[in-house]
């Protein structure tokens, strides 16, 4: 190695160890703030998203769910079809759901929403509604003639803030509602209340299997939806393919596939990430620039000596633009220090509180690379230019200024 | 120490420069048509009152400008009107210079300073030796691992002639050296610059606004309003 090209690294690296530590400080909080700042709006949306399809998977249709086939109102022999389903490689739990329109009738204020006919037991593996009760208990595997409902059918009776006409208004644990299927009417007990903050679910109720044979006997061992967990999320495609091998009697999707309306949810919010990220990384660039623009300008006499005792133009360039990359590079490490120890541990414990979904922050690999590289190229050119243009500049005017 | 120019040769030539600076609308001539010639192991002083323009020339001299008008010379051969690129290799391996205000890097040693002109022509470490030797010739063998901040004005002076002269170079350039010096501190580097010029044959063309400091050179050379007089 020719003995010049050590002095850019030599330069730059007393640069660092010798410098105003406080200043050095300054410069690399700057790049972490401002990585953070790149890296946070895209982290909250992709928790916003993420949170979405949490709800969806956890509370409606697990990972992978199948419906009848078309012209068929139920999958017939479902118990036998769910214990299929749980001996595919790569499925955790599945549960049969038998989703009936009903009429909910509470000391006179009514309405219709989906009761839904489960086994508890499974259901409690696949959907996470058991851990979401607000009130009073799930329900158990040989409740007969209970019910639990969501929130949204419930209501939330004298609270005059979230008071709505369309739900039950108050209905409390252990009062007795009245339900109709058809023209068949059955009293239940409320044995508890649910809130998932997923308003298709919250409108839902559960009633046991046991319960519904009862009032029906005719539906026994049908369903109209059997949803299924899987062990690693991501392989939805990979199972379904496995379950496509058993010829089950319906039409099977992956939880992507549920919700037209979800699905436009989280393309307008990538959109707006995309919006958002674009605003965000512009302004963490030019923060970085005008940081790291200032330093190197700062230097302009340091690199006018330089020029006069012979040090070639390209030596300095590179001496400053290591000199930046050493910054952003540190600024990323710190930025992410922060980001991981601090920040993310932080809204796990307080996530934002969204109506439909609690967002905790979610850090996309993919993202987080482009940003750290973005942000050490923009470092590194705004280092360049102004050594660049000092370079360039007449000897004098680099020493002195202005002679 | 210095390359070898037989005693007594042209080392530099100027013939009639001139150099006019603008301020903003205001044209300041600062030489007017000087002409010299500066043999080899001169010791020349420059002086002259403020504004006369003796750091103008100094700088021509150095290559760290270009003159308007006229010729210079270093060693017969035209340098006045050569690219950048050419005068920074001259001024790395033929010219030493010496600011006033020292014009170290802060975050380099003694040593380092010393040493950062001569690697981009030598291996580091065959550098690292006369560096030391040096630094010791002008009385900092004890400091060289200072940083200039921890030296006095008139250390950080004789570093930089230690830097000055790392190349071996033909002639040294020093702009009035002393000027932020106390009068024991500005006798001391006189006094390297004497030895430097009376031992090693360094040839020397010094600024000075000082009467008492002309003494040490073999020659004066008075400016006043951009002419030598």
């Amino acid at each position: 190695m020719k003995s010049e090209y050590k002095i850019p690294f030599i330069l730059a690296w007393k640069h660092i160890m010798r410098a105003n530590k406080w200043t050095l400080s300054l410069i690399i909080f700057f790049m972490s703030i401002a990585f953070i700042n790149m890296i946070f709006v895209p982290s909250l949306f992709n928790g916003i998203i993420d949170g979405f399809n949490q709800q969806i998977i956890n509370t409606s249709t697990g990972n992978i769910f199948i419906t009848p086939r078309g012209g068929q109102d139920t999958i017939p022999d479902s118990d036998n079809i769910v214990s299929e389903i749980t001996k595919i490689s790569g499925v955790a739990a599945a549960s049969a759901e038998l989703l009936v329109p009903g009429t909910l009738n509470y000391e006179g204020k009514k309405g219709s929403w989906t009761i839904n006919a489960i086994n508890p037991d499974d259901e409690k593996m696949v959907t996470n509604v058991s851990q979401k009760m607000i009130e009073g208990s799930y329900l158990d595997v040989s409740d007969i003639d209970q019910i639990i409902l969501g929130q949204g059918i419930a209501g939330t009776g004298n609270d005059e803030s979230n008071f709505s006409p369309f739900d039950l208004q108050g209905v409390k644990v252990g009062d007795t509602i009245s339900v109709t299927f058809g023209a068949v009417s059955h009293e239940l007990t409320v044995k508890g209340i649910f809130r998932t903050k997923f308003d298709s679910t919250d409108n839902n109720a559960f009633i046991t299997q046991e319960t519904f044979k009862k009032i029906n006997p005719q539906y026994a061992h049908e369903a109209t939806k059997i949803i299924a967990k899987i062990h690693t999320e991501g392989e939805e495609n990979i199972v379904i393919g496995r379950l496509d091998a058993l010829n089950l009697p319906g039409n099977i999707y992956s939880w992507e596939q549920a919700s037209n309306l979800m699905n436009s949810v989280s393309d307008s919010f990538i959109s707006i990430n995309v919006i958002l990220s674009i605003f965000g990384i512009l302004i963490a660039a030019i923060t970085v620039f005008i940081v790291i623009y200032i330093d190197i300008s700062t230097r302009r006499q340091e690199i006018g000596i330089l020029r006069a005792i012979g040090i070639k133009p390209y030596l300095i360039q590179t001496t400053y633009i290591i000199l930046s990359a050493i910054y952003s590079v540190a600024g990323v490490m710190l930025g992410t220090g922060l980001f991981f120890a601090i920040i993310i541990p932080y809204f796990n414990f307080h996530p934002f509180v969204l109506p439909i979904a609690d967002a905790k922050l979610l850090v996309a690999p993919g993202d987080f690379i482009a940003r750290m590289e973005t942000l050490i190229w923009v470092a590194i050119i705004a280092g360049l230019i102004p050594a660049i243009v000092i370079t360039r500049t007449k000897l004098l005017q680099a020493i002195w200024g202005s002679k | 120490m210095a390359k070898q120019t037989p005693t007594g040769q042209t080392i530099i030539e100027v013939k009639n420069i001139t150099k006019t600076y603008h301020l903003g609308e205001v044209r300041v001539p600062a030489l007017t048509g000087v002409s010299l010639v500066i043999q080899h192991g001169e010791f020349i002083i420059i002086t002259g009152r403020n504004g006369s323009g003796k750091s103008t020339l100094l700088r021509q001299l150095g290559l760290l400008d270009n003159p308007d008008q006229g010729s210079i010379f270093l060693e017969k051969v035209e340098v006045s009107k050569i690219s950048e690129k050419e005068r920074a290799n001259i001024r790395l391996n033929k010219l030493g210079y010496i600011f006033q205000e020292y014009a170290l890097i802060a975050e380099l040693t003694a040593l380092e300073n010393v040493m950062l002109p001569a690697m981009m022509l030598q291996p580091i470490k065959a550098i690292r030796p006369r560096a030391i030797s040096l630094l010791s010739k002008v009385g900092l063998d004890k400091k060289i691992n200072n940083l200039p901040r921890q030296l006095s004005g008139g250390e950080q002076q004789k570093v930089a002639i230690a830097r000055a002269l790392i190349n071996e170079p033909t002639v040294l350039f020093a702009d009035e050296p002393t000027a932020n010096l106390d009068s024991i501190a500005a006798k001391d580097v006189l006094t390297v610059f004497k030895k430097l010029n009376q031992e090693d044959g360094v040839t020397i063309v010094m600024i000075t606004h000082e009467e008492e400091e002309t003494l040490y050179g073999h020659r004066v050379i008075k400016l006043a309003d951009g002419l030598i007089v």
